[in-house]
């Protein structure tokens, strides 16, 4: 099985590795070494100290603080337990009109608002765009992900997960 | 024979859809009793076939791999030499052509390149057969030759017209080559294979239901009758028919010899085994690559058709079309994708049957997950697919029209792309994370060709959108389209002798990718002078309208494909070229107007949506839009200096650059090189961080407000509509809808 060196997998998630490289990762069997090579890589840059469980998305991740996991943001920023969507306890900005909308997709490439708003899910904590959908008026806020944590780490890492000690920590 | 009514896989996972474990045991003598025992042993074991050890494999790897590179040889030269004999250039420009082997039972064994989306519905086609008694009646003989367009049976769509032949050896059934071709003109109420405008099955055009239309390695002589007087171009489906049957008789041949070198034993055995290690491959890499647990996404579609010519009353109606998508990953990688709380199939072209939904799976599984090894129908076994009755994703008439199923399929399965990217970035694998493919219209005609003869033709260039980011970097420009991995637009010479119409120009549409920090591919437009024909009848589909089908992922935004077409009437063209004065070649970078409103006289049209109008003729203008991908990653976080390429380059327009990338960009008009000011970029954005603090407000703050618009009902009727539809269809929608705006118990929409 193939394994490349931390600072390979450094690059290739930051975009820098030249796409001959990445192709030729890409192409050849999975290096199974990477989930911990890759956290390790986002954990020393963290300007917190608590435990990546696991990486949801760009600039977010699931956390062990104490007993409790929770949803935190580079920035430190934290959203709560993760069993809860994160959206909910974010900042948003809605274009439900032809003026907002119109600032990004102008004249012939705006949707229509009364059919379609594009909401904007910011960090409170570094007013990073976190995730955006593009929904009808009234459509419930999207729960994108909700891992299964415990058989991640048993059953497919081998690896034990920090107990989880009690709900409120 | 059974009648074509509600399918089986609906709500129920389909490993376990028609044996029930425990049923009594049948020594299998016939095709049908080999089928059920295939499927009882899957269901009660698990396993392809019951086969629990791959013992060739282990025993004899040399001999087992070489067998399955050689059947994966065969399929692809087979398809490369039939490409040659077709007149369509959907086939020969475009590579719109699949040929696979099967299994006695229809299983896929090994496929070539190209529409690799109907390898499985291929299969469904073959099983309908056995299940429907065709050993008995038509009978199942050497030389024989079946034809099936109907995707109730098994295909995507009334232009996928499949050909498959059974393959003897030694008097007995060894197995099925099969081969399929997009049809550029079925004749249908519109010209093309599309044909947009037919709302039930009866306009669809010519339909083949799992027809024995040769014997004896040859076409029936009254089967090409029938297509030579039921097809607008019958030129493009003949001989895409004899491509088929040519690519069918070669791998048959190929076949053969192979099986007399290594015995008929070990062939049947190996093709098992192979098909259970492509299975066992796709939970390996679920779990190699994954993270398991419940994802969720969603995308929109926008159906407008109300008043637009041909229409019929029954069919009279706008539509938006919420498509939301479960998928659980459980513990042994085996993933479920749930469509439930989606709309219900309508008087329109764009319902999908479950034979539909199968192959958009399939080819969804072949590009991210089982794109190495052994790429056969073991993959499609490890899933599961819940398609409630009486959505668009599984018709419970089968009169239901499909002619224009991708319109939903694609945005569909663009979901399912996405959320395996989550499952991907999550665990590492943030090279594979893909923002998704996206529905790329296309052009269908017909009338008068240049050559003063009646003519039909599907404008295949739309097989080469923009397709959604990936996680390291931007999405491919004009390069990608879902159902066809070797995305290709054609040459405009080789188009230009198909169609009435000359090109003014194809050019990449500024701004039609999503923004992001890797930002979606971009999508092109092009412009057409209609060109020596008195009628030209043009229909275009598969275009979303008032909403975007696709969307962003991790703070990238969806591309915007609500486009409109814009044609010319009675223009000034040639008077312009005669005088030399400028032509349009594009609509031009300004979204508010046009180069045909600024360069061009004559009568105007704007049309949203689909373009379904009068005939046009010679000296006529006609613009048409593809669509770009997603975006990726918040845009102000993209590499300044990506930007400046993008504005250099027309991908993205100066005015956008600064409002969602915020960059500091100059122009140096002496060189016409933009430079970027990374200081006041810098700042700019810092600025932009605290102005977005500013503007946006707590998320229950927002709920709170909406909440009272809900129970206000302040919403269009075509969104009141759709949510009173999914409720209809979905309690399980209708529940987590209340429960999310706390409303009354009682309430409706």
């Amino acid at each position: 099985m193939s394994s490349y060196p931390t600072s390979v997998i450094r690059d290739l998630i930051d975009g820098n590795l030249p796409w001959h490289e990445v192709k030729s990762i890409m192409s050849d069997f999975k290096d199974d070494d990477r989930f911990f090579k890759y956290i390790e890589i986002l954990q020393e840059r963290m300007p917190w100290t608590e435990q990546i469980l696991l990486p949801i998305g760009e600039h977010l991740s699931i956390v062990q603080k104490g007993s409790r996991r929770i949803v935190k943001c580079d920035c430190g920023h934290e959203f709560g337990d993760y069993r809860q969507n994160w959206k909910l306890q974010a900042l948003i900005s809605v274009r439900d009109d032809e003026q907002t909308i119109g600032e990004i997709y102008p004249g012939r490439l705006a949707c229509d608002p009364s059919w379609m708003e594009i909401r904007e899910f910011i960090c409170p904590g570094c007013a990073t765009l976190l995730e955006v959908e593009a929904a009808p008026p009234g459509y419930p806020i999207v729960f994108d992900f909700l891992p299964d944590l415990e058989t991640f780490y048993r059953d497919w890492l081998g690896r034990p997960l920090p107990d989880e000690i009690s709900e409120e920590g | 024979m059974a009648q074509p009514t509600t399918p089986k896989t609906q709500g129920v996972p389909k490993q376990t859809q028609r044996v029930p474990p425990g049923s009594p045991v049948v020594q299998p003598s016939t095709l049908q009793e080999r089928l059920q025992q295939n499927e009882r042993q899957f269901a009660e074991k698990g396993c392809y076939a019951g086969i629990t050890d791959l013992t060739l494999r282990e025993d004899d790897p040399i001999k087992y791999e070489s067998l399955h590179t050689k059947l994966r040889s065969m399929v692809v030269s087979a398809r490369e030499m039939a490409r040659r004999i077709s007149a369509s250039p959907g086939v020969r420009e475009v590579g719109e052509m699949v040929v696979a082997l099967y299994t006695p039972e229809g299983d896929a064994i090994s496929l070539s390149t190209g529409i690799m989306v109907h390898v499985h519905t291929t299969s469904r086609f073959i099983k309908w057969m056995i299940q429907n008694g065709y050993e008995k009646d038509p009978g199942i003989r050497p030389g024989d030759i079946f034809a099936n367009n109907d995707a109730f049976i098994g295909t995507v769509q009334v232009p996928d017209v499949m050909d498959v032949v059974p393959i003897f050896h030694d008097g007995q059934l060894a197995g099925w080559a099969g081969a399929v071709c997009h049809e550029l003109e079925v004749g249908g109420i519109t010209p093309g294979g599309d044909v947009y405008l037919a709302a039930e099955r009866f306009t669809e055009g010519l339909f083949v239901c799992a027809e024995k239309v040769g014997a004896n390695d040859e076409l029936r002589r009254d089967y090409i009758i029938r297509c030579e007087r039921n097809l607008r171009m019958p030129i493009y489906w003949i001989l895409d028919e004899k491509a088929k049957v040519a690519a069918c008789l070669e791998v048959r041949e190929k076949l053969k010899e192979l099986i007399d070198e290594v015995g008929i034993e070990f062939y049947t055995r190996a093709c098992k085994e192979f098909i259970e290690e492509g299975r066992r491959a796709q939970l390996n890499r679920m779990r190699q690559i994954a993270v398991p647990g419940r994802y969720r996404g969603h995308t929109f579609y926008g159906h407008l058709v109300k008043g637009k010519p041909g229409v019929l009353a029954i069919a009279n109606e706008n539509r938006l079309y919420a498509i939301p998508l479960e998928m659980e990953i459980d513990k042994d990688g085996v993933i479920s994708l749930d469509f439930e709380g989606t709309g219900s199939w309508g008087y329109h072209s764009m319902n999908c049957t479950p034979a539909g939904m199968d192959g958009g799976l399939f080819v969804t599984l072949t590009q991210h997950l089982n794109y190495d090894g052994k790429v056969n129908d073991g993959a499609w076994l490890a899933t599961r697919m819940n398609l409630p009755p009486g959505t668009w994703t599984n018709p419970d008439r089968h009169t239901v029209a499909t002619a224009t199923s991708w319109a939903l399929l694609l945005p569909a399965f663009g979901i399912f792309q996405r959320l395996l990217s989550r499952a991907f970035l999550s665990r590492g694998f943030k090279e594979e994370v893909f923002v998704g493919q996206v529905n790329s219209p296309m052009v269908e005609m017909g009338g008068i060709s240049q050559y003063g003869k009646l003519f039909g033709c599907a404008l295949f260039e739309c097989a080469a959108a923009g397709s959604g980011a990936l996680g390291i970097k931007d999405g491919l420009d004009t390069a990608y389209v879902g159902w066809n991995p070797e995305s290709d637009m054609g040459n405009v010479e080789i188009w230009e002798l198909a169609i009435p119409m000359l090109y003014l120009g194809r050019t990449i549409t500024p701004d039609s990718g999503g923004a992001g920090k890797y930002r979606g591919g971009a999508a092109f437009t092009s412009m057409w002078l209609v060109h020596n024909t008195p009628e030209l009848i043009l229909a275009t589909s598969e275009h979303s309208a008032r909403v975007f089908d696709n969307a962003g992922l991790c703070g990238g935004y969806p591309a915007p494909t609500a486009q409109r077409h814009y044609a010319v009437r009675d223009s000034n063209v040639r008077e312009l070229g005669a005088q030399r004065e400028c032509l349009p070649h594009s609509l031009g970078p300004d979204p508010h107007s046009t180069h045909l409103e600024r360069l061009v006289g004559g009568r105007h049209e704007e049309v949203e949506g689909p373009y379904i109008a009068a005939p046009l003729k010679s000296g006529d203008l006609f613009a048409h839009a593809y669509n770009g991908g997603g975006g990726y990653g918040d845009p102000i976080e993209r590499e300044p200096q990506l930007i400046v390429r993008d504005v250099e380059n027309g991908y993205v327009t100066p005015e956008l650059a600064g409002a969602l990338h915020v960059v500091a960009l100059e122009l140096d008009r002496q060189t016409d090189r933009w430079t970027v000011d990374r200081e006041a970029t810098k700042q700019r954005r810092e600025q932009f961080r605290r102005d977005r603090l500013r503007k946006a407000v707590p998320v229950s703050r927002w709920i709170e407000r909406q909440r009272q618009r809900i129970l206000d009902r302040d919403l269009v009727d075509e969104v009141k509509n759709m949510y009173g539809d999914c409720m209809q269809l979905s309690s399980r929608f209708k529940d987590e809808f209340r429960s999310f705006w706390s409303l009354p118990s009682d309430f409706e929409l």
